[in-house]
């Protein structure tokens, strides 16, 4: 798990005016997340999210994803794959460095890390939030709240309209499925899926670390 | 027509009974914000969910004012033309179409007929926070139960990160 990377992150971040905010997206919430956080003993701000309200606030549709927010309160890096080490290099193909001298970059320099987005393509690269986005979102805390009711055949049909309305979600897929037995509910696998995605190397895009160009970089 | 006459109309035929909501109350769970609520006594027809102003304000927070649907500062005024398919009044209880007041404030709503659950979700003011690059607020628990807003943290920076057990 992510947990013990994120700490030794923060002991060296932490005198920056930095905080990491860590959210589990965990339907049995505590159940399924807590022994992970107890063993882990975060420093930093754990917290359950057994609606999964970040992932549906902020348009994540995949784990681990990280948005950066300064001092400010306002997005300064949207939505992308935060990986903390390189125990899942072998199956996406990325590697957590540079993300990780990014966020370090950030942490040290603020507004003038070249890694702070302009508005113009935070915008472009902010999913916009449609009413079949909307809607998934809506038949997932659905399926979330039958399931949880101990209705977990009537949970099924939601689960599954949300992962039509929102194919990209990847939080729709494999939380349902770990919630059930896959094939026989859902008829796949989350391996079947990624190959049919296109193989486990595209199933994560490698976060856009072009540094900005500022004005004064620009050619005339 | 007035409701007082659709109703009397209903009664004159009772086999059309049951097309009219009114007389035919059941029971239903409304999610709102996450916070699930039963509701005794509601009617459903075609489209349409009638709850109390008592069972709006306990479900939902809002409050039906002479402005609007309202919750704190917030206010969704309903169309002069429209009101009947927001308010209705019948056995002394002012009634309001949730899913009227749903559509009009653009919030998506996934139904479970068999056990007549209603899940209401993120109104679209709710979803439009994301263009203004504000990063929308939340509020969670941590392990031991307290709780933790990310506005908390203004003056700090921030790495949210989401992970999962799956």
């Amino acid at each position: 798990m992510d947990l013990p990377g994120w700490q030794a992150i923060y002991e060296r971040l932490k005198d920056k005016n930095f905080e990491i905010v860590s959210v589990a997206q965990d339907t049995n919430g505590v159940k399924d997340a807590g022994p992970w956080i107890t063993a882990a003993r975060p420093t930093y701000t754990a917290l359950i999210d057994e609606k999964h309200l970040v992932s549906k606030l902020y348009n994540m549709v995949n784990v681990p994803t990280g948005a950066w927010i300064d001092e400010h309160g306002k997005i300064v890096r949207p939505n992308e794959v935060a990986f903390v080490d390189d125990r899942f290099k072998n199956f996406s193909g990325l590697d957590s460095a540079p993300y990780l001298n990014a966020l370090t970059d950030w942490v040290e320099k603020g507004d003038k890390s070249s890694y702070v987005m302009s508005e113009d393509r935070l915008r472009e690269k902010l999913t916009v939030n449609n009413s079949d986005i909307a809607l998934a979102a809506a038949e997932f805390g659905l399926g979330e709240h039958l399931y949880k009711s101990g209705h977990l055949t009537e949970a099924i049909p939601h689960f599954k309209e949300a992962q039509r309305l929102n194919p990209k979600s990847w939080n729709y897929k494999r939380q349902a499925y770990a919630l059930s037995d896959a094939k026989r509910d859902y008829g796949t696998t989350f391996m079947d899926e990624v190959q049919k995605a296109g193989g486990s190397r595209v199933y994560y895009s490698p976060p856009d670390l072009r540094p900005e160009v500022t004005q004064k970089d620009k050619k005339p | 027509m007035s409701w007082k006459r659709v109703t009397a109309f209903f009664c004159l035929f009772p086999s059309m009974a049951g097309v009219s909501a009114w007389g035919r109350q059941s029971h239903a769970t409304i999610i709102y914000d996450d916070r699930a609520s039963e509701i005794r006594s509601v009617n459903e027809e075609a489209g349409r969910l009638w709850i109390t102003t008592d069972d709006l304000k306990r479900a939902t927070g809002f409050e039906l004012k002479p402005q609007g649907i309202c919750r704190d500062e917030l206010c969704f005024p309903v169309p002069k033309s429209r009101q009947q398919e927001f308010r209705h009044e019948s056995a002394g209880k002012i009634w309001l179409n949730l899913v009227a007041f749903a559509n009009l404030v653009q919030q998506p709503i996934a139904h479970d007929e068999s056990l007549s659950i209603w899940y209401f979700g993120l109104r679209a003011d709710q979803r439009q926070v994301l263009s203004s690059l504000k990063a929308p607020d939340f509020t969670l628990p941590d392990m031991s139960g307290k709780t933790h807003s990310l506005s908390d943290f203004r003056g700090r920076k921030v790495l949210l990160v989401t992970w999962a057990s799956w």
